[in-house]
């Protein structure tokens, strides 16, 4: 018992720290790898309250990819952080102020006067037989059929969303055709002997070259 | 023993540094992009704080589903990211001033 | 949960706009360019076939299928409709722009279907998840159509701009939620009333997960003070996108709305009166006097949605089903009526010319006296001058809110309507009495000059014959 709860503060402290850092840092990169930690240490408080699937998804789904994602956005963005940090302190004090005051009102509704305890006490843990995964599925197949399925038309959206926004056909990229390809017979279609006239040697400049553009060619 | 309202407490810390970091990073784009993930974060927490003690599985339901509508939405707001940079070249709010609002 | 093939009947529209949206997607990728017409035909008489699917479906006592995640009850089948009609009456408006701008393309149809999707879902949700999951749907796919012209700066922008504001609306809407589950042990609306009723009223952490609520309807709808996103989207998107962003979401705001503050903590009602009351106001206050320093008619435009949303909250606020009924009433009117004035405004974009200032309208009667009076029609109505439509719905939401004894609020309403109407009849001054600029007249394709007139017309009989829509609108909520 005493552990569980060592282990409860340990993550939480590392959780808010993590969180306090990724809204804090100016280097996009730095506060990527903060909340990569946040989700760490939330995942585990997700163990501790025997949610093992989502824990796990959250470690599989968000880390190994939305942050990746997040990440690879940056790097290709090339963004100049010094632009960034210009008048960051401008904004603190009353993001303090509003942080500080939502904290209390949350503290009050929150606090153990409506949930501690006494009104919610901690439930007997799962036997070694229980199975989160098949009791999650169980349940996302049978009566959340439905929300299952918009999920589905959710993630369609945003595939068809991020290829139509970012996909562009460069003109003067080269493709290979595949249909083409496949045509191709043995003999004259995969090797052609071209022959070449040799190309007259060139004649070195014997005065020095007079305008920048012989010197790029 | 934890409490329901440590987690609790927990989501509300969460939430507030959340709504705290959107002030703070009204003119950095991408860390705002973050600072709504972890605000997606701490309700998530809250969810899943809840079903456990009520003995209710619906709300780890909703937190699977929270956390595929979040990816999506993060793969559209990346790529609307995109967009603007290379219209741009800038994801500082401040350069953002062809709409005045 | 034991699976019938009745339990599919309801949602055969969904099914049918999902599939309408996977054809256009499939087809799409052997259209070439020129045959890019096509999509707009399949999306057509796709959206009649689900009209006419909604309708054969609908009628009838209220059914809960799918393990209580899906709802079609009278409300659902009138909201349903209207959505359908005015997304389709946006395509038939959007058609010549789409074409001549290149934007004429599947994706366009698919994300737009999506969002109609979106919103059926929304009108038809029961339980917390579907709601959520209806308004991300929408809420995703009109993110992306805002940036959906990707070499224009400012559509990029707003789409920036839509999507923080958006998200962050959501993230308190769910923070909220996830207080009401806590509180409740539900996520199903049938069940959490059931548990605020055996409750009580005076529940701290209901009223707290209440108040986060309110805040996520005040950001969906674009209420003050959670507006800041409506003017810069409404300016930054391209004018189809405006016109189908403008129209249809505010049905479906009005459903969100209504499951979540009705059908699930309707027990709560004293609070969330209160909460409406302040945002109605600031919003009626806000959107009206605003508007009035707006040139580019697009922002006054998003300014006058801002103060029709403060009407809509009238209704809901009255809190009895004659309120209810106006609400709806009023939000399937705006809708129409949004669809009209957006639709003349994509209508009068030409290739590389993007109709927003107020001084484009100029002269308008002298170019087209037939769309210029339709245009004057729905600014009329959305003054609320009789006999337009527009003035029936002001009537009957101001009528349920004196009903309930707020007669203070009403008059305030009607105050800054007046302040309102100014702005509105100043465009139907610059329509018949300035100079036009251009003297050419206006190309306008057969299909939108229909739709128009359709609109146009609509609002003047349903402003003589209200009954034709309000019954429906009343039987809803009897």
């Amino acid at each position: 018992m005493g552990f569980e709860k060592f282990l409860f503060y340990v993550l939480a402290a590392t959780l808010i720290a993590a969180a306090g850092m990724v809204v804090t840092r100016r280097n996009p990169v730095h506060a990527v790898l903060f909340l990569v930690v946040a989700f760490f240490s939330s995942a585990m408080l997700w163990m501790l309250l025997e949610a093992e699937f989502l824990a796990i998804s959250l470690v599989l789904v968000y880390v190994g990819a939305v942050l990746v994602l997040f990440l690879f956005v940056i790097m290709m963005l090339d963004v100049d952080i010094a632009t960034l940090k210009a008048q960051f302190i401008r904004h603190l004090p009353l993001a303090l102020v509003v942080g500080v005051i939502m904290l209390v009102e949350i503290f009050l509704v929150v606090g153990p006067g409506n949930f501690g305890g006494e009104s919610f006490p901690n439930p007997a843990p799962q036997g070694p037989d229980y199975n989160n995964t098949r009791e999650l599925g169980l349940l996302l197949y049978s009566s959340y059929l439905y929300p299952f399925e918009i999920a589905a038309v959710i993630l369609l959206v945003a595939i068809v969303a991020a290829i139509r926004l970012t996909l562009r056909h460069r003109p003067d990229t080269k493709y290979l055709d595949p249909s083409k390809q496949v045509y191709v017979r043995k003999g004259p279609d995969r090797v052609q002997l071209i022959r070449v006239p040799p190309e007259p040697r060139r004649v070195p400049p014997t005065a020095t070259p007079t305008s920048g553009v012989e010197d790029e060619a | 023993m934890i409490e329901l309202s440590d987690y609790l407490m927990l989501g509300g810390v969460l939430f507030a540094i959340s709504v705290a970091g959107i002030f703070i990073n009204r003119k950095n784009l991408i860390v705002l992009l973050m600072c709504i993930e972890l605000m997606l974060l701490a309700v998530n927490t809250n969810f899943i704080a809840f079903s456990h003690f009520l003995g209710d599985m619906s709300g780890q339901i909703f937190v699977f589903f929270i956390l595929t509508v979040a990816a999506a939405e993060a793969a559209i707001g990346l790529a609307i990211l995109v967009v603007l940079f290379r219209n741009r070249r800038t994801i500082d709010v401040e350069d953002l001033d062809a709409l005045k609002g | 949960m034991t699976f019938d093939y009745a339990h599919l009947l309801p949602i055969v529209p969904e099914i049918a706009v999902l599939v309408l949206a996977s054809i256009l997607l499939l087809v799409d990728l052997w259209l070439k360019d020129e045959d890019k017409g096509t999509n707009h035909l399949i999306a057509v008489f796709g959206l009649l076939v689900v009209i006419g699917l909604t309708g054969v479906v609908g009628g009838g006592e209220r059914e809960i299928v799918l393990s209580g995640s899906y709802i079609r009850d009278p409300m659902s089948d009138v909201l349903k409709i209207a959505v359908l009609v005015v997304s389709l009456l946006s395509f038939v408006y959007s058609r010549d722009y789409l074409r001549d701008r290149g934007l004429w393309v599947g994706e366009f149809y698919v994300l737009t279907l999506c969002a109609v999707l979106g919103m059926m879902v929304m009108i038809s949700a029961n339980s917390f998840l579907t709601l959520y999951l209806g308004l991300e749907l929408l809420a995703l796919s009109l993110y992306a159509l805002v940036a959906f012209e990707r070499d224009n700066p400012s559509g990029a922008e707003a789409a920036m701009k839509y999507f923080v504001l958006g998200a962050l609306g959501s993230g308190l809407l769910l923070y909220g939620l996830s207080m009401l589950y806590g509180a409740s042990g539900s996520l199903e609306l049938g069940a959490v009333a059931r548990a605020v009723a055996w409750q009580g009223a005076d529940n701290q952490v209901l009223v707290f997960g209440l108040v986060f609520v309110v805040i996520g309807i005040g950001f969906k709808f674009g209420a003050v003070p959670f507006h800041m996103w409506v003017p810069d989207t409404y300016q930054g998107a391209p004018n189809p996108v405006v016109l189908f962003l403008g129209s249809a979401p505010k049905i479906a705001a009005f459903a969100l709305a209504f499951r979540l503050l009705v059908d699930g903590l309707g027990q709560l009602h004293a609070d969330w009166q209160g909460m409406l009351v302040i945002l109605s106001v600031i919003s009626l206050a806000v959107g009206n006097i605003v508007a009035i320093a707006q040139t580019n008619i697009k922002r006054m435009l998003a300014y006058s949605t801002i103060s029709h949303v403060g009407f809509i909250f009238l209704g809901l606020l009255a809190g009895t089903t004659e309120g209810f009924a106006a609400a709806m009433f009023y939000a399937i009117v705006y809708a129409l009526m949004a669809a009209g004035g957006f639709g003349l405004l994509v209508m009068m974009s030409r290739q590389g010319h993007e109709v927003e200032r107020l001084e484009d309208l100029k002269g308008l009667n002298e170019r087209d006296s037939w769309q210029a009076a339709m245009m004057a029609l729905v600014m009329f109505s959305m003054a609320g001058v009789p006999p337009t439509v527009g003035f029936m719905a002001k009537l009957l939401v101001l009528d349920a809110v004196i009903s309930i004894g707020l007669w203070w609020l009403a008059l305030i309403a009607v105050f800054f309507s007046v302040i309102g109407a100014f702005y509105y009849l100043r465009v139907v001054k610059i329509i018949y009495f300035d100079k036009p600029e251009v003297i050419e007249p206006l190309v306008v394709g057969s299909g939108a000059r229909v739709a128009l007139s359709v609109t146009g017309l609509a609002i003047l009989l349903l402003g003589l014959f209200p009954a034709a829509l309000l019954t429906y609108c009343q039987a809803a909520f009897a």
